[in-house]
């Protein structure tokens, strides 16, 4: 097995372990903020020395930089994706509770 | 409090502590005839109408319906939380039923499951329409696709129920206050087996028959929603309640 396919396989079980395990406590925003912060560092290293990532590349088992970078951005979109998706859910639920609140006030009862 | 004295049912079952839930979408065709039905045997209805367009609300409220009406449609797991919330606040609830409003379920089966309930020994008892006994035609795709869901389901499977999705339910106090459905769509039922086995409810299962009318087919889920619903027990959970 290629070092890739051990890093992009894991990398996949560590998001999902992070998704599925308690989110949106301070800790874990301070995380995202972290990696942000480190994505950025390295996305601006890249397009200085765009050659650098095809090293990188190399000690992983991939031909091209180019290549690696693709790998990685299907795994922040998968990451995206569901985290947006749990998202809503959970601002679906918020705004059931408040539609909830407003048709209990306005309850009518029937004359008999 | 509203008693009538014309009992067309035997026994306590229209004892005034009874509250029948029922969540309604656009079902003003069906929706005062459920609500008559329901009325003859049970003092009291709450009808949830879950933003409809085409009237509902007024429909049931002349039907003798306590109304509540959501201002956007939410789906029928929240329609159901709102009106087991509206029931549970009011003096002298002591049983509470859920039932479809589209004209599928049987008044006499709730009654049956009311007196089954009254015997104390179970806190919630659920329709099944796969009991040996029961007469029910459901159709060939519907009862493999229902069957697999109950068996996909751990909690379901644990505690030995046949049929998950069937909206018939009657439970006492204990299972009213302590409900707490997130699930707004149809995978609320999913979601009611889970939290029966998570807060250790006795349940039992009572065979129910499903009127599979023209009407109530049309108004059914696809049997497609059957994977939403998977997916969301999956998911149930992982979210932040």
């Amino acid at each position: 097995m290629n070092w890739i396919q051990v890093l992009l396989i894991s990398a996949v079980l560590a998001l999902l372990v992070y998704l599925l395990r308690s989110r949106t406590n301070a800790k874990a925003k301070a995380w995202v903020k972290v990696g942000y912060l480190l994505f950025v560092i390295a996305a601006v290293y890249a397009v200085l020395r765009p050659d650098d990532t095809t090293v990188v590349a190399n000690w992983l088992g991939v031909d091209r930089g180019a290549d690696l970078l693709t790998y990685a951005l299907v795994i922040a979109f998968v990451f995206t994706t569901l985290s947006t998706y749990l998202r809503f859910k959970e601002l679906e639920l918020r705004y059931a509770r408040l539609a909830r609140a407003v048709a209990l006030q306005s309850a009518r009862t029937p004359e008999r | 409090m509203d008693i009538e004295t014309a009992d067309t049912y035997p026994g306590d079952a229209r004892a005034a502590d009874v509250w029948v839930i029922v969540p309604a979408f656009n079902e003003a065709r069906v929706i005062s005839t459920v609500v008559r039905e329901l009325r003859s045997a049970f003092a009291h209805v709450v009808c949830v109408d879950d933003g409809s367009r085409d009237g509902t609300a007024d429909v049931a409220l002349a039907a003798g319906a306590h109304v509540v009406t959501h201002p956007v449609n939410l789906g029928q797991g929240a329609a159901i939380q709102t009106g087991v919330e509206y029931a549970r606040s009011q003096s002298g609830a002591g049983v509470f039923a859920t039932f479809d409003a589209d004209g599928q379920h049987r008044v006499s089966d709730v009654v049956r499951m009311v007196e089954r309930l009254r015997r104390g020994d179970v806190d919630i008892v659920i329709g099944t329409r796969f009991a040996a006994e029961g007469a029910t035609h459901t159709p060939l795709l519907k009862r493999v696709i229902l069957r697999a869901a109950a068996w996909l389901s751990p909690a379901s499977r644990r505690l030995g129920l046949t049929d998950s999705h069937n909206g018939l339910r009657v439970f006492n106090r204990r299972v009213a206050d302590n409900l707490a459905l997130t699930m707004s769509g149809m995978s609320h039922a999913g979601e009611f087996i889970s939290l029966i086995d998570e807060n250790h409810w006795r349940v039992t299962e009572q065979p129910v028959e499903i009127l599979y009318t023209d009407y109530s087919m049309s108004k059914g889920q696809p049997l497609l929603n059957g994977v939403n619903i998977v997916f969301d027990g999956f998911l149930r959970g992982r979210m932040r309640r």
